[in-house]
């Protein structure tokens, strides 16, 4: 056990800072043009991504000529730390560079990593996963999207929805039922779809906090050809290649949520003692109790993730992180519905941006995007259940 | 940063765990408890075993191992309900002793020759500002008054340590037992071996000196004693989550084990976090002490309020979904959640130390 990490990776994040500071993207720059959308990349980000990529600070833990440096997971670790500190979204694009570019270079052609990965690496296109469907949520191996082969050509037809960034992809990471006939996780395909093919179109949905960021979008396929050429991998093999594609970003995906917490949390403590001035001494008492409380989950939450983490880069499993995804997003949850109750009527304001700020009732409301999204907290719950504690299936 | 535990640290653990399984199962805590036993032949193999002076540097006579391993101690006390004075003298009485500089008697209790409890809290409370026993200069040595409640270990120990108010500040004092009035009343975990002590111009030997060195030692040590109860307290509640999960995998409704049922799985699933979040703040807690970083108060603090989630999660839960069983006296579960409920009051509650936390936090906002 370790408080403090080696002087060797405290080296690769000076190394990391240092670049950071000539090559990060101005503040004005990003306010200038956000990224509103999952798949949307403004000039500021492609250039961004252009310069990680070419100086192997894209994905550290890559390989060069991927856009990395061949570096440890503990140096990703505080690499991610000081992106998130400087406040610099590592990409704007996060299923692209998450899992749909890493899944290409695991199971796709030559010619698909050349022409859809690199791309994606590059900052030159950006890419929606295709995963959910009405009736496949949480029980995603029930998709019912089907794609025929029909010569050297698939046809297919079928609706997605919650797509994230579909409205300004550029592809998509599409998954079919290529074969009826067997058990619902046997039968699945990946192929890759350019938003622009004839028979594709796309609706964005707007959410709840306000309608003037739409990402989430539903995504109609009618009779959409694509070449057979751009089937991912073998074919009735896209469940064993989704599995294998969401384990790219799970080792560290308790990172993004216990950052987010942490983010949360330091401007509560930051806003909170000029609100507390203002309240009655028993009222104050109780409300200082719960950030209180709060702050303990915040802590538990990176010793949590830091011991997982330690644990998996020592066995290569760590299947107790489904927990951090539901303990990080919804202590989060408590975290902004505690300071929209601390900030009473001023937190009804609304006009703060898509997130608001810490003690706005639109914080609250954004933190179920990541309550539910990815696999509910009920889903992290049955895994830990069943994976972690042997219960038996229903 | 690694707040996992090393391979040695998993290996002493096992050790630990291994000899109080077989030496202390839940029949001996039983057997304490219905007053047909006592923990003494428990404690004579835990000397054996040079448990009392495993925290202790080498050259006083320790295992000279780090806090760190005293809380993989503390917790797995804790997983057993093991009774005796092993826990009082690892996380309050030793480190005490640390503070104070005192080779002798460090020697001494690292040997397991001297039982020894500290005699710091007052009404429950865990600061110096707490402290109203006093402590009058006679002649060349002190003699101390006053009332400690609830002091840990209290009913077996040949010595304690107790913090007192002179003059000059809060210092910190031994008096022998024989010099103290011990009240053991019943309790309910006759294993804690709690007991008030009443000093009435006790005779005392000054151990650390009024003023800011005793402040400083007592807040030290305080610190310790948190984050082994805290650890302590997070074993018992791992032994009930445990029992609890095997149950539901074994009690049969509806055709069905209960614990496939979705409503269970999910309650399983937050009693494990519960216990992990725990588990993990402790460690971290532990570490933080270990290396005398600055993090320790806070992380003491934060240690002990995640306990008091843990047990009235834990409790609660183990209790309701052992059904009617778990009501029980012939049941063992009682003997684990009135460990893990006593652990959540003493060294200060939940509530204590959420409080010291939001007042380091600013959020104690003067008015």
């Amino acid at each position: 056990m370790k408080l403090r990490f080696d002087d060797s990776v405290e080296e690769f994040r000076r190394e990391f800072l240092d670049w950071l500071a000539v090559n990060r993207p101005t503040d004005e720059e990003m306010a200038a043009d956000p990224a509103v959308s999952s798949a949307y990349v403004p000039d500021w980000a492609a250039r961004f991504t252009r310069r990680m990529f070419d100086d192997g600070w894209l994905v550290p833990g890559w390989p060069p000529e991927r856009g990395g440096r061949n570096a440890g997971p503990i140096e990703t670790l505080v690499y991610l730390e000081e992106l998130n500190k400087a406040e610099i979204p590592r990409t704007t694009n996060p299923q692209g560079l998450g899992i749909i570019a890493p899944s290409l270079l695991d199971f796709g052609t030559p010619e698909q990593i050349e022409n859809y990965a690199m791309p994606l690496l590059r900052g030159e296109t950006a890419a929606c996963l295709g995963m959910s469907e009405p009736d496949a949520g949480s029980d995603l191996a029930n998709l019912k999207t089907r794609a025929v082969l029909d010569g050297d050509d698939f046809v297919i037809n079928g609706q997605k929805v919650w797509t994230s960034g579909a409205n300004y992809a550029d592809f998509c990471f599409l998954f079919c039922r290529t074969d009826p006939d067997v058990p619902k996780h046997k039968g699945i395909s990946i192929i890759l779809m350019p938003m622009d093919t004839p028979g594709v179109t796309v609706r964005p949905l707007t959410e709840i906090v306000s309608p003037e960021f739409p990402d989430l979008n539903e995504v109609f396929l009618d009779d959409v050809v694509l070449p057979a050429s751009n089937l991912v991998g073998e074919m009735n093999n896209g469940w064993a290649m989704a599995n294998g594609s969401l384990a790219h970003e799970r080792s560290m995906v308790w990172l993004m949520g216990v950052m987010g917490m942490e983010s949360s949390m330091h401007e509560l403590l930051e806003l909170a003692p000029a609100r507390l001035a203002a309240l009655s001494a028993p009222e104050r008492a109780v409300a200082a109790d719960e950030i209180a409380g709060l702050y303990v989950d915040t802590i538990a939450a990176r010793c949590l993730g830091y011991r997982g983490f330690a644990r998996f880069v020592k066995t290569g499993s760590a299947p107790e992180q489904a927990l951090m995804k539901a303990y990080s997003t919804e202590i989060r949850q408590d975290l902004t519905q505690v300071a929209a109750e601390l900030f009473g009527p001023d937190s009804l304001r609304s006009g703060t941006g898509r997130h608001g700020s810490v003690g706005s009732l639109e914080a609250y409301l954004t933190t179920f995007g990541s309550t539910i999204s990815a696999g509910s907290s009920e889903i992290q719950r049955n895994i830990i259940a069943e994976r972690v504690l042997g219960l038996p299936r229903a | 940063m690694d707040l996992e535990l090393s391979d040695d640290q998993f290996a002493l653990r096992d050790n630990i765990r291994s000899v109080l399984e077989g030496s202390c199962p839940l029949s001996v805590v039983r057997a304490i408890y219905e007053g047909e036993a006592t923990s003494a032949a428990l404690w004579s193999q835990m000397v054996e075993l040079y448990w009392p002076g495993l925290g202790v540097e080498e050259d006083a006579g320790g295992l000279g191992l780090s806090f760190v391993e005293v809380g993989l101690l503390a917790e797995e006390l804790g997983r057993a309900a093991a009774p005796g004075p092993l826990l009082a003298m690892v996380s309050q009485f030793i480190p005490m002793l640390q503070q104070a500089g005192d080779a002798t008697v460090l020697a001494a209790a690292a040997a397991g020759e001297r039982v020894g409890a500290l005699a710091y809290a007052e009404g429950g409370r865990w600061e110096v500002d707490a402290v109203a026993t006093t402590a009058v200069q006679a002649g060349d040595g002190w003699v101390v008054s006053g009332t400690k409640d609830a002091v840990l270990a209290g009913a077996t120990a040949e010595v304690f340590a107790v913090a007192a108010r002179a003059p000059d500040g809060v210092g910190v004092f031994l008096v022998e037992r024989d010099a103290a009035a011990v009240e053991v009343g019943p309790r309910i975990d006759p294993g804690l071996e709690l007991a008030d002590v009443v000093l009435a111009d006790a005779t005392a030997t000054l151990l650390i000196a009024p003023g800011p060195d005793a402040d400083a030692a007592l807040a030290v040590v305080a610190q310790c004693a948190s984050v082994a109860m805290a650890l302590h307290t997070v074993g018992a509640c791992r032994r009930i989550f445990e029992v609890t999960l095997e149950y539901a995998k074994e009690r049969v409704q509806y055709d069905k084990p209960i614990g496939s049922f979705q409503a269970l799985k999910h309650r399983f699933a937050d009693m494990y976090l519960a216990v992990e979040r725990a588990n993990a703040v402790g460690y971290y807690a532990a570490l933080a002490i270990a290396e005398d970083d600055d993090a320790r108060i806070e992380a003491a603090h934060i240690a002990k309020a995640a306990a008091g989630d843990c047990q009235r999660l834990l409790a609660h839960e183990g209790l309701q979904l052992h059904g009617g069983i778990g009501f029980t006296w012939e049941h063992d579960l009682h003997f684990l959640l009135k460990r893990a409920k006593s652990g959540e009051a003493l060294c200060g509650s939940r509530g204590f130390h959420r409080a010291q936390l939001a007042a380091s936090l600013g959020l104690g906002v003067a008015a």
